[in-house]
């Protein structure tokens, strides 16, 4: 289909297709102690405006428990919400901007007037128009409210209905979601695929059927919130791995083997690599070659989660297998979402048949949790028609790829640090400062641009950054003038770093 | 004094002997010795770990395939070709067929699209979700309500958000497969009650109040909380709320109900266990449901006080890190309430 080859034999692993590069350059000394000192001088006055309030010099705007709670243990610890109190709080304009289009290239935001340093807001009820789109997670650009995917979800619901008020295994399986399975499976040139309803659910309720007590799980330390739940829940043994450090990985390995299990030196029974694809706070993408070299080498299996690169990388999007020219059978477990490439909801697994049976008798997810929704499920079907076997499909994958390398080359021509792999649709620009951050995101509104920023805890404290998340629908032009908006901010804010 | 010369020898041997004791190096008998390089080969080589899956035929041999739907999951349903009434689903008010609800989804997709793209934090929050989390908190009778958007993911991802490490549980012995998790997930202590047994249930809130008194220091921070159900998904029996919120305020520990089935079929409007008992709805902490069986989407929700509820925005797992529910289904559910409301 749509001109895609597959490697006739499996490709050697001494020679992989893309030569590995990326760039993480270390924190300049001089940002690291600038920013120490904001964080100080914020919790200082963190703790000067607890004890005004405490002391009713200053009014306290929480929210307080009900008048006959007397004599209950206090459900939170005071000191637990003292980020949200104090850092959280003056930021609170910059996250959950809530918007009121499709979640296209172009979207409109409600204002919202924040008043009390950010205890309370109201909606202005002006609606701002027009503004570009840099944080959705549209890679692909199928986040549209018609057109031909559009259409055939609306005929789903009309022949469906909306929900399906069942799990799995009893009658919520519905024609739909076998066709759905088996296109899928045939798209990724696996054997068989089981989808689910929700993504993080994927991760956190199949890994426990996979390992349980007496395996070792090697995860990667910038792994998401999902694969750490799901490690956790497993009951296994979960050992940290530095971020695509490969000769880490191989010196762990090769320890677990050798020792064995902490206690009572037994055997370990299995163990299980879990590695993502596309890594969405670094922009980075793992090192598979020499994943899969190592997995071979210890007789260990690999839990691939896409979540961001299915879609996004490869020639025809089928993902890092198909980027780095690997043949997708040599990974044991393939995971993925519908909700980034595919404008939809949902996550999958795929693999041998034997993987998938087993899932689809002792998943938690089928037994307990209701199924798929029709719509969407139809919405999922429609796209992997598109990116699978048209034209169109084709043209948003190579304009993907070419936004990514523009703006990404922008960026760093302009002098800002920008992390992660060149091929990566996600780039993220470093900003240090707590402060900047803030400044930044609210600039950028206000010049038409939404973007997302993160600071701690979801990045390590020095380093706050600004993601930009690459989509298919935006054209050169709004790239063009985000990088002129970027540009004139960095000026302002001084946050070119390279130069 | 004198001393005879052989003392003088046999001391200065003893001193030599002292001298050699404390300087020079002794051996083990039970140190490892490390494995060498190749050792480690070998042992490398040997292991050999379990297959990832039991092989397919036994896989095979104790499941059976699913059942294949065809058409629409409502009233009648058509099951690997055979056409039966269904009773089977948990479609309780019947709004998987309802033309109302189907329109408005419509109206929807042809407004925002299908995927809503993104976490709530980041773009992902649209107006219909502040739209339903309104109508939630009205309909109840609360302050706040908070949508998450899967159904198992509601109580799984709340109950870790407030209790932790150190904290005690009171759980049902028949509680749903989800509780369960977010049980697992908190690391917190739990203890099993006799299923809707509130005798058992109060003798061990009274042995934990005298080892309380024991330790006054400790027991200031644990947290206490009781999780039930309104209606058992394993064996369909409705809790004793009344008696639940007395031993709430007699041994103060805050009460959780989970009322994924219970919403839209108790009480006289469908709020749920608390209006099927006449309790207002504030003497429940937090109160947990699902809009996957009574109102025909896709979703769950948390309702409560704001001081209680707001703490899952930033805490709560399947909140902050999982994108947000797909616009059209949030569409649907606020057309079921308007319905629910209506008649």
């Amino acid at each position: 289909e749509n001109g895609f080859k597959r490697p006739a034999k499996l490709q050697q692993m001494d020679s992989p297709l893309k030569q590995f590069q990326e760039d993480f350059e270390p924190t300049p000394l001089y940002m690291a102690i600038i920013t120490y000192i904001n964080y100080g001088v914020i919790t200082l006055f963190g703790f000067l405006r607890d004890f005004l309030r405490k002391h009713g010099f200053e009014k306290n705007h929480a929210s307080a428990e009900a008048g006959d709670m007397d004599g209950f243990v206090s459900l939170y610890a005071s000191f637990e919400n003292f980020y949200t109190r104090n850092i959280y709080n003056r930021l609170h304009d910059v996250f959950n901007r809530p918007i009121c289009s499709a979640p296209g290239p172009v979207i409109k935001i409600m204002e919202r007037e924040f008043s009390q340093s950010g205890w309370s807001y109201k909606f202005t009820g002006k609606v701002l128009d027009g503004i570009v789109n840099l944080g959705s997670y549209n890679y692909l650009g199928f986040a549209e409210n018609s057109g031909v995917c559009a259409e055939a979800s609306i005929k789903a619901i009309q022949q469906y209905g909306n929900g399906v008020c069942s799990s799995r295994c009893e009658v919520g399986n519905l024609d739909i979601h076998a066709e759905l399975e088996e296109k899928m499976a045939r798209y990724l040139d696996v054997d068989a695929c089981v989808t689910f309803g929700m993504g993080f659910a994927t991760n956190s309720m199949n890994i426990p059927c996979l390992v349980g007590k007496g395996c070792l799980i090697l995860s990667d330390e910038l792994n998401h919130a999902s694969l750490v739940l799901g490690c956790r829940l497993s009951g296994a043994n979960v050992t940290i791995f530095k971020h695509n450090d490969m000769k880490d990985l191989e010196l762990k390995l090769r320890n677990a083997i050798v020792n064995g299990q902490p206690r009572g030196y037994r055997p370990w029974r299995k163990i299980l690599i879990i590695v993502e694809g596309v890594y969405s706070m670094e922009g980075s993408i793992i090192n598979l070659p020499e994943v899969l070299k190592l997995k071979k080498k210890y007789k260990a299996y690999v839990f691939l989660d896409e979540a961001h690169s299915i879609g996004a990388l490869g020639a025809t999007g089928r993902g890092v297998t198909e980027y780095f020219g690997i043949h997708p059978k040599e990974v044991d477990v393939m995971m993925g979402t519908f909700t980034k490439s595919f404008g939809a909801a949902g996550g999958y697994i795929a693999g041998t048949k034997s993987l998938v049976e087993h899932l689809r008798a002792k998943s938690h997810s089928a037994c307990y949790a209701t199924s798929m929704a029709p719509p969407v499920c139809r919405q999922i079907l429609s796209s992997l028609e598109v990116i699978s076997a048209t034209e169109e499909g084709k043209r948003r994958i190579q304009k993907l790829a070419s936004n990514c390398k523009m703006f990404r080359q922008g960026l760093k021509k302009l002098g800002f640090i920008v992390y992660g792999n060149d091929d990566s649709p996600v780039v993220p620009a470093l900003i240090y400062s707590p402060c900047k951050v803030g400044a930044f995101s609210r600039e950028m509104l206000s010049r038409g641009f939404g973007v997302v920023v993160v600071g701690f805890p979801a990045t390590p404290i020095v380093e706050a950054r600004v993601r930009f998340c690459i989509s298919a629908a935006l054209t050169e032009k709004n790239l063009q003038d985000a990088l002129d908006a970027i540009s004139s901010i960095g000026d302002i804010l001084q946050i070119k770093y390279k130069k | 004094f004198q001393a005879p010369l052989y003392h003088y020898i046999v001391e200065g041997l003893l001193v030599v002997w002292i001298i050699r004791l404390l300087f020079f190096k002794s051996y083990k008998i039970h140190d490892k010795v490390p494995l060498t390089t190749k050792e480690k080969d070998e042992l490398i080589e040997d292991w050999e770990p379990e297959p990832l899956v039991p092989p397919l035929e036994e896989t095979r041999a104790v499941s059976k395939p699913y059942r294949v739907v065809s058409g629409q999951p409502g009233k009648e349903i058509v099951v690997d070709g055979y056409k039966c009434k269904n009773f089977a689903s948990l479609n309780f008010l019947g709004f998987v067929e309802n033309e109302r609800i189907s329109k408005a989804a419509t109206e929807c997709v042809s407004k925002y699209g299908v995927g809503s793209c993104g976490p709530r934090g980041f773009y992902g929050s649209f107006d219909v979700h502040l739209e339903l989390e309104k109508r939630i908190a009205k309909f109840t009778g609360t302050e706040c309500a908070i949508i998450y958007s899967y159904g198992f993911a509601t109580i799984a991802s709340a109950i870790p958000s407030y209790s932790k490490r150190g904290d005690i549980l009171y759980v049902d012995e028949a509680c749903c497969f989800a509780i369960q998790k977010g049980v697992q997930a908190s690391r917190s202590n739990v203890v099993y009650f006799k299923h809707n047994d509130m005798e058992d249930l109060e003798s061990k809130l009274r042995h934990q109040e005298m080892l309380d008194k024991k330790d006054v220091k400790k027991s200031s921070v644990t947290r206490k909380f009781m999780v039930v159900e309104g209606i058992y998904m394993n064996t369909g029996e409705i809790c004793d709320l009344p008696r639940l919120v007395d031993l709430k305020y007699k041994y103060k520990v805050r009460l959780f109900v989970e009322e994924s089935l219970s919403f839209g079929v108790l009480g006289q409007h469908g709020r749920g266990v608390t209006e099927h008992y006449n309790i207002p709805v504030e003497k429940v902490d937090m109160m947990c449901g699902s809009m996957e069986y009574s109102l025909a989407s896709t979703g769950g929700f948390c309702c409560g006080r704001e001081y209680v509820i707001d703490h899952q925005r930033l805490t709560g797992l399947g909140y902050v890190f999982s994108a947000s529910l797909p616009p059209l289904l949030a569409c649907a559910a606020i057309e079921a309430i308007d319905i629910m409301e209506e008649e």
